[in-house]
């Protein structure tokens, strides 16, 4: 009913006002829920705000904080920003690789597909939640069952979680691969599955085998889809906490700390020689810029909220 | 029951203007067509009717009602859309009954208290709506498991069981399959008849307009170009668009100019000179002939001009064949004087009984006289001309 | 040209090696589970876990995790399941009356401010929601809603408005306007159309934005851990985190994947039951695009 070719300003109103009706509950909850705190993140990331020390009397101290982050702190800041992109980046990377693998492997006329289907589809079913907790059990360098199945097949324990950023990454990747994996695979091969079928009817009698198929028709069909989910899929691991939190904590040191579990961690964890709760703020505000931009980017480059704001 | 009528409805859009100061009247009981292209307002103009888009400029009458400031549902008139626009969560029989349920009607014993319709009022109501239109075997069935011409019934039952003041009808057919849409057409016209309520009723398919249509709007550009029967606009059309939009197989047009010759005016055009009555100065103007009106022969005769057969399109019972007019013997002396090279032959078409000529064929063509037409150069009909029966 | 047999055989090589892609992959996904639930039905402790438990003696299984989870475990199960339901279950509920506001507002109308509100829900939604906890908490000290249910309740509805809000916008896209038009024909003012009509149509939708405002509080843990302090107002991920947490080694893991499968259970029916429904809601924006 949106008569989106309308033209006055007064005669809009005069028809849609009521969608403002219906947007005042959601507005005020964001605005209560979501703004309001993001400013008050905004403002103690000004302060000298402590979690343990200037509880209740820090005082705004300018942009000191980040002024400290991006000099004396700047290691550890950019530290941060290489492993937030390294997370999100190589977990997107594995989601579309493994996904897109295992979709057109399963695009064919394979027995028991819906067993197979059932089966893959089964972690995603699982609250991430749990099954991070498990999973962080079974990387134990002393009790994990998966070094105790390393052990049957004659290989040493590995300390996975805290012998090294190389091991540290490698449970993260492998645990996030897990729990994403099933919506991919799905989700790509329900795209394949809507490829008109005489597309590839066309290309074997123009004489195209297998690969080539994939390549010509399969490839360019699923683009749109890849580019929309991974997009989203980075700017979802980009902030996504708990594999980390649960799993290594950050660990070794800092090797796997993005921004989001440091800030996390830097305001209800140790309290250093800096204001814990300020130093998370402003990393809380450093990530939302760096999001922000990447989302503006995404906007402006694949048109993704053309379907939003159509 | 009711009229409809339509005072300087103007709709503009940001940049264009879909409605152009359209003026109608819609008598009661009365079957209007209003006959357009895509995206010549014609859909915009019903939707100004039912209230679903509101006017910039003018103002809708229903039956003496300023109805301007009415919503939809205030108006009280039913709307069938090109899609049905069927409820896809309730069956038909829920469907239809979805307007009887949601509006009240007076009490008895206090008109001026409203109150719902009893179950049973709405039962007989559907079942007779759904009898007059042969649905009652699918009543139970909910859209997605109804065929297409099923579907338009249940759509149309939606409609006439409220008994509303007059029926809009978006493009109701042209969903459907090529053979159920002429039987549709019948069923539609004899509905009116049984009804005898005012139907608005919106097409771009001419022929489907000839054949429903008491009176036929036709509108192009969002302006009305005329308004009349089916009968006056195929033989007295406004200007050259109407007659080449209504009328199938399309007008032939010759673009050429009156010459003033001894004997008095003649239209010329390549070989084609035949004298004109009515003619004002000379100038560009074009003939319009139907194809129907043209008359093939394989024997010369006075006046007629020689042609060749070029194509053949069967229609079925007619043929049209399409023929190329050349400087011939019989064309009238003097023909490509001035010029001195022979002008190249005119493509025209005629429909003639079937299988009576093949490619190839020399034939003679004439056309007749009182039912050809004349447009000046901006379109408009000229109608105090006409091919002068004195033939060349 | 290659022969008919050396084609036959290719065919029968990509089939096998199909089959076995698939079969690791299946492993892949299920080990975990596997682990999960064998382990759940043993009294072996963290401590003791080696390879043979994967193949445990039928002898061997028990149901004492799962008899201490559901009957000893304190605060108790059904007080745990409790708090989840109502903290869950209000904030789906209020969840989801807002993403249908907003899915209809954003879908069915062109009001001036339109492009303006969709950038700002965007905006606002890339804030990391872990990092709100802190100055909700501060501000919902203040206005004594710590330790409470709607103090929870209240910060939980917002999770899933703006992703929900735009899957419900964009199921409302494919619904074709002349359906609510139809409706307004018949006798309906708008509102009436939109709670008789297009709700209706939307269920589908609707059901998987209360799943997902739903999924989100029932596995919380970082906002509960800050917003409740008592006992009896614990959730099920409370309770669970609690119990890995202070495992030290001796206890039987099965408690602790026990309390797992019991949690999970209801959230994995739901999801293979609508498997479906929540798959097609989730690429709606993608694939059509």
């Amino acid at each position: 009913m949106a008569d989106l070719r309308d033209q006055t300003l007064g005669f809009r109103l005069r028809r849609e006002w009521p969608a403002y009706i219906y947007l005042v509950p959601t507005t005020l909850v964001l605005l209560f829920l979501n703004a309001y705190p993001i400013a008050y993140t905004v403002y103690i990331s000004l302060t000298n705000f402590g979690i343990g020390r200037n509880y209740f009397t820090y005082q705004y101290i300018g942009l000191t904080n980040y002024t400290y982050a991006l000099t004396t702190g700047a290691t550890t800041s950019l530290t941060l920003v290489e492993n937030s992109f390294f997370w999100a980046g190589g977990c997107v990377a594995l989601f579309l690789l493994v996904g897109l693998g295992l979709a057109s492997v399963m695009n064919q006329d394979l027995r028991g597909k819906t067993i197979y289907r059932t089966v893959i589809l089964l972690p995603w079913a699982f609250p991430a939640f749990i099954t991070i907790l498990v999973w962080a059990n079974m990387w134990g360098y002393e009790y994990g069952i998966i070094n105790a199945m390393l052990g049957t097949i004659g290989i040493h324990k590995v300390d996975w979680i805290l012998g090294g950023a190389d091991t540290a990454w490698v449970t993260l990747f492998v645990t996030n691969v897990w729990l994403s994996f099933p919506f991919y695979t799905v989700v790509f091969l329900a795209t394949m599955q809507a490829i008109p079928k005489d597309l590839y009817e066309a290309a074997s009698i123009d004489g195209a085998g297998t690969l080539s198929k994939f390549g010509r028709i399969t490839l360019p069909y699923l683009m749109p889809t890849v580019v929309f989910v991974g997009l989203m899929g980075f700017l979802f691991t980009f902030n996504n906490f708990y594999p980390i939190y649960l799993i290594t904590n950050g660990g070794p040191g800092i090797a796997t700390q993005i921004f989001i579990t440091e800030s996390y961690s830097q305001a209800f964890g140790a309290v250093g020689s800096h204001p814990a709760y300020a130093t998370a703020a402003v990393y809380s505000v450093l990530d939302f810029l760096i999001i922000s931009a990447l989302t503006m980017v995404v906007i402006w480059r694949t048109d993704l909220t053309r379907n939003w704001l159509k | 029951m009711t009229g409809i009528r339509l005072e300087h409805i103007t709709k503009r859009f940001k940049t264009e203007t879909a409605v152009d100061d359209v003026s109608v009247e819609i008598a009661d009981g009365e079957f209007v067509v209003i006959l357009g292209a895509s995206g010549s307002g014609k859909s915009t103009l019903l939707r100004i009717i039912a209230g679903l888009e509101v006017q910039t400029d003018g103002h809708v009458y229903i039956g003496d009602m300023l109805v301007d400031d009415y919503e939809p549902r205030d108006r009280n008139i039913a709307m069938v859309f090109q899609s049905y626009a069927l409820y896809p969560h309730l069956s038909a029989y829920d469907n239809i009954a979805f307007g009887l349920r949601v509006r009240r009607v007076p009490r008895e014993d206090d008109p001026e208290k409203l109150r719902r319709r009893t179950r049973e009022e709405i039962d007989q109501k559907v079942r007779a709506a759904a009898e007059l239109l042969g649905i009652t075997e699918t009543l139970r069935k909910r859209p997605a498991e109804l065929s297409g011409g099923q579907r338009q019934r249940v759509a149309l039952a939606r409609a006439i069981v409220r008994d509303p003041e007059a029926f809009l009808l978006d493009e109701p057919l042209s969903n459907l399959d090529a053979k159920i849409r002429s039987s549709a057409r019948i069923e539609l016209r004899r509905l009116h008849q049984q009804l005898k309520q005012t139907f608005v009723f919106v097409t771009h398919d001419q022929s489907e307009a000839m054949t429903l249509s008491d009176r036929l709007a036709v509108l192009n550009h969002g302006r009305l170009l005329q308004c009349d029967t089916p009968e006056r606009i195929l033989s007295h059309p406004a200007n050259q668009y109407v007659a080449s939009f209504v009328g199938s197989p399309e007008m032939v047009f010759l673009e050429g100019a009156v010459q003033a010759t001894a004997g008095g005016s003649t239209f010329v055009h390549g070989p084609v000179r035949v004298p004109v009555r009515g003619a004002g100065k000379a100038g560009p103007v074009t003939l319009g002939v139907r194809p129907w009106d043209i008359h093939v022969q394989r024997t010369p005769a006075e006046g007629l001009l020689s042609a060749r057969v070029t194509g053949i399109e069967r229609l079925g019972s007619s043929d049209q064949l399409f023929l190329n007019i050349l400087p011939g013997p019989t064309a009238a002396p003097g023909a490509g004087a001035g010029t001195g090279a022979a002008p190249a032959p005119v493509a025209v078409r005629a429909l003639v009984r079937a299988y009576d000529f093949n490619v190839g064929d020399s034939v003679f063509v004439t056309a007749d006289p009182d039912r050809a037409l004349f447009f000046s150069a901006d379109g408009t009909l000229l109608e105090s001309m006409s091919l002068s029966s004195r033939l060349p | 040209m290659r022969t008919r047999r050396a084609r036959r055989a290719s065919r029968i090589a990509k089939r096998i090696a199909s089959h076995a892609v698939l079969i690791l992959a299946c492993l892949f996904a299920v080990f975990p589970i596997y682990f999960i639930a064998v382990t759940s039905f043993s009294t072996i402790p963290i401590a003791g876990i080696t390879a043979s438990i994967l193949v445990p003696k039928p002898s061997e299984l028990t149901l004492s995790s799962y008899d201490f989870v559901l009957f000893h475990y304190y605060p108790s199960f059904v007080s745990l399941l409790t708090n989840s339901l109502i903290f869950a279950g209000s904030a789906a509920a209020i969840g989801l009356l807002l993403a249908a506001f907003t899915g209809y507002a954003l879908s069915k109308f062109n009001f001036p401010g339109r492009r303006t509100f969709v950038y700002f829900i965007l905006l606002i939604s890339l804030f990391p929601s872990f990092l709100l906890i802190l100055p909700l908490y501060f501000t919902f000290k203040d206005l004594g809603l710590i330790d409470t249910y709607l103090g929870l309740i209240i910060p939980y509805s917002a999770g899933a408005v703006v992703f929900s809000g735009i899957l419900v916008k964009n199921y409302m896209d494919s619904i074709p306007d002349d359906i609510e038009e139809a409706a307004l024909i018949d006798g309906l003012g708008r509102t009436e159309a939109f709670f008789r009509v297009l709700l209706p149509l939307c269920y589908p939708i609707l059901g998987l934005a209360a799943f997902l405002a739903f999924i989100g509080p029932y596995t919380d843990y970082a906002m509960a851990n800050v917003f409740i302090t008592s006992n009896n107002l614990w959730t099920l991920a409370l309770g669970l985190y609690h119990l890995n947490s202070t495992d030290t080694g001796v206890q039987p893991y099965g408690l602790v994947t026990a309390f797992a499968i019991v949690m999970s259970l209801p959230i994995v029916v739901a999801y293979m039951v609508f498997q479906r429904y929540i798959i097609g809601g989730l690429t709606l924006g993608s694939v059509r695009g």
